[in-house]
Order: C-alpha cells, then structure tokens, then sequence
C-alpha cells in the first residue's frame, strides 16, 4: 500500500516549512551568545535597529518572564535567554528585517556584555562538590534522580554462580534529521497567531505559544507542513527561532520567517543524552538471570526538556524481554553548560539494552554458553491468548515474540553454522541482540488524542486527527484504517493536514504511539460515523443497525446479502432525506489513559506504554585488522514483533531505517566532539552521519502475535529495531576480533588501539 | 562594482528565464526564491547532505555549491520537471511504489541524482547505485528500499517489468 | 557571504589581463567545490571574483605517445574519472577520483581548483607528486612550469605569484615496468582520506630491481609529503615484504601528521605505515605486470 503522501513528496510539490512563503513577509535572524555560560549585563539593540531594512528586534525581556518546559514543574527554560546563558550560542536576541542578509547584519550590529562564567561540561564535572551552578535552584547540578527497587539485588547476587559489573557510555549525538527547524508566524489580527512551522507535534507549540503570547488556545492555530523527519522532538518542542519569529511578527504587523541552517542544527538544537552505564548482572550456572542492577549517569544539558521521562525509560524496560524478579537502578541526570538532550529514536531504553546486551555476551562467553542459547533460556514466553505476563515493576505485556524473533533471526542467519573468518587483513564476526519496546507511550499530562470523520455529501470521507506523520506512515495508516472500518476503499479517503484550528488535540508523534493510540481514535471515530449511516440503512430495509455491514462499498442486511445499498446512495439518501443529515463521527482513544494507571517515575512503576514490541538483530560485520575500520556486511537480518504490521512494506523501511540511522550509527560512527561547550564537528561529514554505500541490506522477517491491546493487533515498529542495533555490532566486533568496545561509537582509531592492546596483552 | 547585479539566462526544466542575480547568490536560492521551484530542498548550504541536487547540463551538481552566475546560459533540470503531468518517471513510480519515501526530504535531490546516474548509465551495479546514493543523505529509510528502487526503475527504463 | 564584483572572462588572455589588474583583493573561482564553502563560513571575503569556470580553452585531456598526458587545468575530477586514455594509461588517477567526495562534487569541481587550494588532505596532490609531474602556471605574457612537489608550500597555500593561475598539468610517460597506486583510509566512501598514501615503483626489466621508487603522503604534513628517504631505502634493491615493513617505518618518522576529530596525530603515524605499504605493494603488482 503506497503511501498516501508519497506522490506529494516524490514531484516536489510537498511544502516543507522553508518552502512557506506569504506575502508580505519578513526574514528574522537570531543572535548567539559566545560564551556557552555567562550572565548577560546588557545588550544594546540601538545600532541595530537603525540599521535600513530593519523593522523590529527583540529581546528576551520582550517575553515578559514567560518560561516554559516540557511539564508544568520543569518550566525553565526561556524563549530568548533573560539573565544568563546557559549552552554555546544560545540565543539573546532577533531581527526581524526585508532580507536575510540585512538580518544577520543587524544581529552583529547588537552588542551584548557579558559577564563570562565558569562551566560545566560532563556530568562528572557537574557532580563534583563546589561545581558552577547551571541553575541556581538545582544543587549540585542534578535534574533528574531516581532510585527505584523490585525483589532483592543483594540477596540475588549472593546467590549467583557468576556476577559482573561494566560500565558502558553511549555517544553524545545529532538527532540526524537533513532538514533543519524553520518556521513562519504571523498574526491575522492582535488576537491570532498562525504559525507554519515543521513540528512532529504541533501540539505541544500551541500550548507553549499560548502561554507565551496569552492566548486562549483557540486562538493559536499551528499549521503542519510536512516535517523532515523528526524522531522524538526538538520539531515538538521550541527552538529560540520559533519564540522570536512570533514575536517579531507580532512587532512588525508582518509575517516573520526563521530558517535554521544545518550549522544551527548541530551546534544548537537537541543532542541524545550521552550516557555512562554501570550494569551488574547475576547469573545461574546456566546463564539464568537473577539479578540485574544499573547505575546510569546522563548528561541532560543546559535545561530539563525531557530529561525526566529520557532516563525514566532507561530503567523501565530492563525488566523485558527477559525474565527478571529483581531489578534495582539509580538514575542521575545532570545538566551541563551544553546544548540540550532529549528524545531521540529508542528513547532512553537504547542506552541501557546496548549495554545489558552486549554484558550478556560476555557473561555467556565466561560461562561457555552459545550467546543465542543463553537469550533464549532467559526470554519471557509468549503469553497465552487472554493471559498477560507482568513484570517486577507492573509492566502489562499482552503478547510478547521475542522467542521466536530470536529463533527466526538466528535461523536466518545462520547462526549455528557461523564461523570467524578472516580474509586477508579483514576478520568477519556475526554479533546477536534482542530487545524491546514500548509503544503507545503513556506519558503524564495530557495524554488523550481522537479523530474525526466527516462523510461529504457524495461519499468522500475526510478524516482530521492530531496525529502527525513525520515520514513513518501514519498518515496512509489513519486513512486506511478509517476505508476499513467503513467498507470503503483508500482512494475515498482524504486525510486533512493537521491544524490545530481544525483538528483535535493530539500529542503528536512521540514514544511510537501514532498507529496505536491515534489508530484507535480514527477507528472509534470511523465506527461512529458507520453507525449513523447503519441507523439510516436500517430505516430503509426494516432491520436493526446490528444486522447491517458494509463492505466493498456496499451497506447490505448481513443474513440476507441481497438487500443491499451502494454506499454513495446511502450517503446521499442520509444527508438530503428530510432533514437531512451531516455525518459527523467522533472518536477517542482511552487506552492511553484509562485501562492501565499511568507510570510513576519516581517508583518506576506501571505501564510505559500501551503494549510492547519486540525484536532480534544478528549482524555480520567486517574488520579491517589493521586500521580498527569495521562495517557493516549485507548478512544482516531483523526480526520483529509488531505484533500484526498494517502495512508490511512501511513497517519493514521503518524497522531497517530505526536501525540503520539511529542505531549502527550510534555504534560505528556518530559522535559529537566537545571542547568546553564547543561543538568541534557541527558539518555532516565530520560528524559522521550514516550514508548509503555503508548500509547493509537487512532482511526482514515479521513475527505476528496480534495484540489485544494495538488496532487490529498493531504495536509499534522501528524503535525496537534502534536498540538492538548497537549491541549486535558490538557483539559481532567481538566475534570478529576478540575485542569488547564498550564506549561508543567504535570509531578506528578506538578500535585499532584497543586491537592492538589485546595482541600486546595477549604475549 | 561589488554586488552589482548580474544578468543571466538559465533554461529551467525546459523553460528560459532571464534574471537579475548579485554575484554571491546561489543557484539554490535562485531556484527556490524566484522560479518558485521549492521542490529542490535547502539543506545545509554547506555541500555535504545533498538535498539540493539538480542535473545541470545531464550532471548531477548540488545546487548550494554553485553561483547563479555560473549556471548562466546552462540546461537545469529540477524535480519538477520529471513528471509529464501526471504522468511520473519510472524513477519516480519506483520510489512511491518501493516504500523508498519517508519523510521526503531528501527525495527531490535524490530522484535527481538517480535520473543523472541512470540517464548516464543504463545498468548500473549495485555498487554504482550505491556511490551515487552516498552523494545524498538521509535520515529514516536506511537506504535500502532506495537503492532497490533505482535498481527497479533501472530495469523497468530498459524495458524491462 | 560578503559582496562581491565578478568577472566572467571569456578567453584565457582576458582572465589573465583581469588578474593582472586586479591582483590583490582578487580570487579565481573554477568550481567553486572548496571555495564557496569557506566563503559562505565567512573566511573567506574577496573584493573581486574572477570566475573562470567556462573557459573551455582549459577543459581537456590530450594524451600522446611522445608527450605524454596533459590535463588542463579546468577539467572537472569526473571527466578525469571517466576518461578512457586515463583508465588506460593511469588507472591510478581514475581510481582516485572514484571516492574523491561525492558524484556532484566531482561533476562540477575541477582538478585546477583542488590543486590550488592546497590542501594537505586531498588525494590529487600526492598522485602527481609520485607521477612526477609538472605544472605549467601562466600570467600575463610569462608562463613557467614547475614540479608538483614543490607547489605547495604551506597548509592551503600555494606557489602562485599574483596575477598567475594553473594553466596545465604534465605527466610524461612513465618507464616501462612502473607501477603508480593509491590507498587511502577511509571511515565511508568519499571520505577525505584520514591519511592517503600514493606509491610509484619502477623495476629494472628483468631482474626485478627497484630503479625508482616515489612515495607521498596526504594529511602527514602541512603540505603534501614526500617521503624522500623511505624511498631511498627502496632505490637498488629487490622489494621483499620485509623491506616494504622497514620501509613503511621510514615514511611513518618522517611524517609529522595533524590531529582533529578523525585521528589523533599518533594513529596516523601507524597508519601511514599501513598505508604506504599497501599502495607500494600494489604499485609493484602493477610493476611486475609491465
């Protein structure tokens, strides 16, 4: 099923928020602080503002105080800093002006004093007694601190055959999206604020500019454009452009338009928290789990975003895919004078499954067991059909495939029969990992998303959800699942953009919850619109709505097919019988909320999300011996629960791409270099952003288990995939060359040194 | 005098358009801002993504890396020149058909750069797929549907099914 | 990017006499592949472009059998790509250009151009050097021709006078039983090379030993480097894998290489030894074969 929006894209009539222009319009630039920690003393705009062709420049005490954060208790962040800065070019100060050109002028015509401060640049930094403050009200620089406990750690470590403790770090690294944040606001009059802007979730910017700007909600109208991709935020949540193109055009009476360039991107925009991951783990003789305990340390950057629920779900999910009675971590994260971390594809699970599962293949190598074999003693059993499986800290899992992910994979890739090879200077290795994943993540706040369909006079059916597509999909999946319910066929859908004037409130594309949450409002909404034409049919043949169907376009009495009506001549005969009708169907997703109570973070306790997927990942991957190059070979097969996969070819980009990009990237190749808050990298090719000739052509293998709890079965599909990715090449570096990398990326020279101890070590 | 604005002719997806451009603007700029043709994406102005590929004279060239002024006098070819109304290239068709399109962003310079390769090279290896797709970048579809696409309506361009 | 007056010459002798107008304040712009970029970040503001990417008079690649090949100084890294006499006859500058950046680089950038900037990373420079060959650098009324080693001087700074530009590249037939290769290490394909290693071999027909030998070394050094006494320690003898592991050392002592985000200045000393020996074993396979 292509996608419905592919055409749009692949002709170039697809406008992206740079492609937006109006009338009228304006080009608005930001100016940076130099310093990545300082006190602003004053900042001088007069010259600027004299400058020709400019019309306004503003400032963040234009903002009148206002902060803003990702949950009411965490509003500490400001659209134009006030005071103090707190990241390497954070921005102070725009100007709104006729050309870009003049813009970026006038911002170097604005003279800042300021007061340099020193700052704090790792969390091991941040943490020491007497560090620089990166907010005053945080001591010792903590913004996030959980310590949770299931069962007894000790106890269990004391009755193990073998216990062992590594700390692992994943890479600071760009969220990788190629088009960078751009928006265009403008005021229709005082009391409206339109705004075209790329954001995964449009609304969560109508509720920050509605704070910011007070107005009533109604009042501010997001407009989606297609979105480049955005993987977990920094296009929900604002960036300084966003706050100072409203302003700006707010000052002028004109629109205002903010293009970020990739540069801003990579030096300014939301990184994934690096993190350092101690984990000790018990086990049987026979490689039994008993015990599993983490210590994770993240870097949180310079203000909280999503830190909280970034290291909430780094202990979540220790406790899938394999059975685990007792669990105990301690989470810190620490902000740092750098710029921001937040969501990014496998969303805090990815850090701690790189590290449990790269740990259990060397504890299956000390205890001389078969890696798969050991997973495989330790995976939680598909739960039979009405059963559930719950774990330590009340995870609800309905169905769970991960037995028999991990039985396909390792049979596709022939894992019984693998070998180390080496041809030349080059050392082949195959590497396995498992995993999971929530989906339909339940966050805290408001959580609720619905659909509307609205069935035209001749038959065509709009469909308006919140939900936004961001490239995986789901836009062609809403579309479907509304022609199925309603017996009609794709082509009879059309699904309106979102806009927040117009389209209920959704919270957008985050912790894979779109085809599950936003999939069971479209098909709630779907149904009740069938249900006002089924009462109209029933009129008509003399029978109850509950003995009607329609399918193929036709309504028909199910005992007796023969009595039937075109679906075209239904809605007609709906809409004009006297009164007539507007077929309007509503709907909303309560699974979100109400079946399960919502997770508490600070117990680490309850449901993460809706249901759960899960995937296995074997990959070969090929060592060049003598300079630490590794790559990723074509052997290289995943397998994925998703419980039932809408639409199969979609699910399959999605899974390859979730561990491709974010995944084989965090562990060969993308890092960002710091030096005191300075980004040494900020390009696409010092930063090493996967490209095409390295990918490996992953085979896909499906595993179906039809969740009770996903429409028509659904669970998530591609985030699963981005956590297991770094384990498997791990592991198969290992295989390969006998090396453990435990920091990533395995960048060459890492790896070459390290090759190069171990033949030392080894004499 | 600095900045002085030049005259140019740039034949456009088969159109002739005379401009006035400064010096220093790019092609990219060109495209976008006054033809309108924002199908060509800007991307990082800094010549590594790729987003910005278009075929100057049968030649793949990342439209933020060339003055305006240089492409005077020059054949352009945008991604809004590729379908004959509605009609799609088979590079294209492949793309929509072969789930090679995500977010979309990187798929105007992409289909250009395949339309160059192809255009040049009937059948190309994998490898060739491969080196010509390493010119541009992507975020989300892992690269594989897009390689197997171009390979598709290569074949498909050589009559074949 | 700042303002500037440009200049589109339409003959050679014309960008000659603007250059020799404008000589300070004033860059040529071929392809503009390195240097639209510098001057988009801003280091890089001229007062007067001249922009001499359409004189055909210097798009061409001429080879014959007593000359040997010339390659005019605006030939784009594609055409030298494809070219079949260069697949032919030095396969090594093909294969080169085979992961020299990106497809749309090497369509519109030119040979002239990389050579100009100067860079000590770029995989060209070391070729030539090894190749022996010359540069012919024109301004109005003079022209002279110098050896490629000795064109660059500095990082990114190289020996043209004001008012001069790189007019042709000569590469003179080399001798029979010569083998010419090149490696470099690369994370991805098209990568810059962290480092790159271009080898030249000759053997005496018949017993096999090395006549001449040439070695240079890209991202070693502030300028292309050639490493004069690995050479000489080649020069005389039969080439034995021992011999080439002595040598390698050599050419890894007498680099000085940098260190930034991709290598530290220590893993590319190991891996210039890698490296020279890889395209110095290659360079004699291809010896070996005439």
């Amino acid at each position: 099923m292509p996608r419905v929006d592919a055409r749009a894209k692949v002709t170039g009539e697809a406008k992206y928020a740079a492609d937006i222009e109006v009338p009228n319009m304006l080009w608005g630039a930001v100016k940076r602080s130099p310093y990545p920690h300082a006190r602003i003393l004053n900042i001088d705009t007069s010259k600027a503002e004299r400058l020709p062709g400019v019309r306004a420049v503003v400032t963040g005490k234009d903002f009148g105080g206002f902060k803003w954060g990702w949950s009411r208790e965490t509003r500490d962040e400001e659209p134009l800093a006030v005071n103090k800065v707190r990241y390497l070019y954070e921005g102070v100060a725009a100007v709104a002006a006729i050309d870009e050109d003049i813009a970026e002028e006038a911002c170097d015509l604005i003279e800042v004093e300021y007061e340099s401060l020193p700052g704090v640049f790792d969390p091991f930094e941040a943490m020491k007694e007497g560090a620089p403050l990166v907010h005053e009200d945080h001591p010792g620089n903590i913004c996030v601190d959980y310590h949770w406990s299931f069962g007894d750690v000790e106890k269990s470590f004391s009755e193990s055959y073998l216990v062992r403790e590594d700390t692992f770090q994943t890479p600071r690294m760009a969220k990788g999206y190629i088009e960078p944040p751009a928006i265009v606001a403008y005021w229709p009059d005082a009391n409206h604020l339109t705004v075209h802007a790329a954001k995964g979730s449009p609304y969560f910017p109508y509720r920050i500019l509605s704070g910011c700007f007070k107005l009533p909600l109604s009042n501010v109208r997001i407009i989606q454009t297609f979105v480049g991709a955005d993987f977990g935020g920094t296009k929900n949540d604002m960036v300084n452009g966003d706050f100072s193109a409203a302003m700006l055009a707010k000052k002028t009476g004109q629109p205002v338009k903010v293009q970020y360039s990739q540069f801003d991107e990579l030096t300014v925009c939301l990184r994934r928290h690096p993190m350092w991951i101690t984990i000790k783990t018990g086990v049987t003789k026979d490689g039994k789990l008993k015990a599993v305990q983490t210590r994770v340390i993240s870097d949180g950057g310079a203000y909280t975003r999503m830190s909280p629920l970034s290291n909430y779900l780094t202990g979540c999910c220790m406790t899938l895919p394999y059975h685990l009675e007792n669990f105990k971590t301690d989470i810190t994260c620490y902000f740092t004078n750098n710029p921001n971390s937040a969501a990014m594809r496998g969303h805090g699970m990815y850090h701690t499954r790189f590290a449990a599962d790269v740990q259990m293949d060397m504890i299956a190598e000390e205890l001389g067991i078969d890696p798969v074999e050991m997973r495989l003693r330790n995976t939680i059993k598909n739960p039979k059909p009405g059963k559930i499986y719950q774990t330590v800290n009340e995870l609800t899992v309905a169905t769970c495939g991960v037995e028999e992910c991990i039985e396909k994979a390792a049979k596709a890739i022939h894992w019984k029969e693998r070998k180390r090879k080496v041809e030349g200077d080059k050392a082949y290795g195959i590497g396995f990992a498992a995993g999971a994943y929530l989906s339909g993540a339940k966050l805290s706040g408001h959580n609720a998303c619905a659909a509307i369909v609205r069935i035209c006079e001749d038959g065509s059916v709009n469909l308006l959800t919140g939900a936004t597509d961001v490239g995986q999909g789901s836009d062609t999946v809403m579309s479907a699942l509304t022609a199925e319910v309603l017996g009609i066929t794709l082509k009879d859908v059309d699904l309106k953009r979102v806009d927040t004037a117009h389209t209920p409130v959704d919270p957008g594309t985050y912790g894979s919850r779109v085809t599950v949450l936003a999939g069971e409002a479209t098909i709630n909404a779907a149904k009740d619109a069938k249900q006002q034409l089924l009462e109209v049919a029933a009129k008509e043949f003399g029978v109850k709505p509950e003995e009607l169907e329609i399918k193929n376009k036709r309504a028909f009495v199910k005992t007796n097919p023969q009595m039937s009506i075109p679906w075209e001549r239904l809605v007609r005969m709906a809409c004009y019988n006297a009164p007539g009708m507007v077929i309007i169907g509503k709907g909303q997703s309560s699974r979100g909320v109400t079946r399960y109570r919502l997770a508490d973070f600070t117990k680490g306790v309850g449901d993460a999300g809706t249901n759960y997927s899960f995937t296995a990942y074997a990959q070969e991957v090929e060592v060049d011996l003598e300079t630490g190059v590794a790559k990723c070979t074509d052997n290289s097969v995943i397998a994925h629960d998703c419980g039932f996969p809408l639409n199969p070819p979609a699910v399959d980009t999605q899974v390859v791409g979730g561990s491709y990009h974010p995944g084989v990237g965090a562990a060969l190749y993308c890092e960002f270099k710091m030096d005191h808050g300075l980004t040494l990298n900020p390009n696409l090719v010092d930063y090493k952003l996967p490209r095409a000739y390295e990918a490996p052509m992953t085979e896909v293998i499906h595993v179906i288990t039809n969740d009770p709890f996903g429409p028509f079965g659904a669970k998530e599909a591609s985030e699963g995939s981005t956590c297991t990715a770094p384990p498997a090449v791990i592991n198969a570096i290992h295989a390969a060359t006998g090396v453990w990398i435990k920091d990533l990326p395995a960048q060459p020279e890492k790896l070459f040194w390290a090759m190069k101890k171990k033949k030392e070590e080894e004499k | 005098m600095k900045g002085e604005p030049k005259e140019i002719r740039l034949i456009v997806n088969g159109k002739v358009y005379e401009l006035r451009v400064k010096p220093k603007t790019l092609l990219n700029d060109v495209l976008r801002k006054d033809l309108k043709l924002t199908g060509t994406k800007r991307g990082c102005l800094e010549s590594t993504c790729g987003v910005c590929t278009v075929i100057l004279d049968k030649k793949a060239v990342r439209s933020c890396s060339i003055l305006a002024v240089q492409a005077n006098g020059h054949e352009i070819t945008t991604i809004e020149g590729l379908a004959e109304g509605d009609k799609l290239h088979p590079i294209q068709e492949a793309f929509v058909n072969h789930g090679a399109i995500e977010c979309g962003f990187c798929i105007p310079g992409r289909v250009m750069m395949a339309k160059a390769l192809l255009d040049e090279n009937p059948d190309p290896t994998r490898e060739e797929v491969r080196i010509a797709m390493q010119g541009v970048l992507c975020a989300d579809v892992g690269y594989v549907k897009q390689i197997e696409a171009v390979e598709i309506a290569a074949e498909k361009m050589r009559g074949g099914e | 990017m700042k303002d500037f007056e440009y200049m589109a010459p339409k003959t050679v002798k014309e960008a000659l006499s603007l250059l020799s107008q404008y000589q300070n304040e004033t860059k040529i712009i071929a392809g503009g592949q390195s240097m639209l970029v510098v001057m988009r970040q801003g280091l890089l503001a001229p007062e007067y472009v001249i922009d001499i990417k359409a004189l055909s008079e210097l798009d061409y690649i001429k080879y014959d059998e007593g000359e040997g090949l010339r390659i005019g100084a605006l030939t784009t890294h594609r055409d030298i790509e494809k070219s079949p006499v260069i697949m032919k006859r030095f396969r090594v500058l093909s294969e080169m250009e085979r992961n020299l950046a990106t497809i749309q680089t090497r369509n519109w950038g030119t040979i002239g151009g990389n050579l100009c900037h100067g860079d000590p990373a770029g995989d060209p420079a070391p070729i030539f050097i090894v190749l022996n060959a010359k540069l012919k650098l024109i301004s109005q009324g003079k022209e002279r021709i110098i050896e490629m080693e000795n064109f660059s001087k500095d990082m990114l700074e190289v020996d043209l006078h004001p008012g001069e530009m790189l007019s042709e590249i000569q590469i003179g037939n080399p001798k029979p039983h010569t083998g010419v290769a090149h490696e470099k290490l690369m994370v991805m394909q098209g990568d810059a090379g962290i480092v790159g290693a271009a080898v030249s071999i000759t053997l005496k027909s018949g017993n096999g030993i090395c006549e001449d030998a040439r070695i240079a070394v890209s991202n070693a050094a502030s300028v292309p480097l050639r490493a004069k006494e690995a050479e000489k320690r080649l020069v005389g003898k039969t080439i034995t894998p021992p011999l080439l592991d002595e040598v390698c050392q050599v050419a890894s002592q007498e680099a000085d290489p940098p260190a930034d985000v991709h290598g530290s200045a220590e893993y590319r000393k190991e891996m210039i030894k890698v490296f020279v020996r890889r395209a110095a074993a290659k360079a004699l396979e291809r010896a070996k074969e005439g």
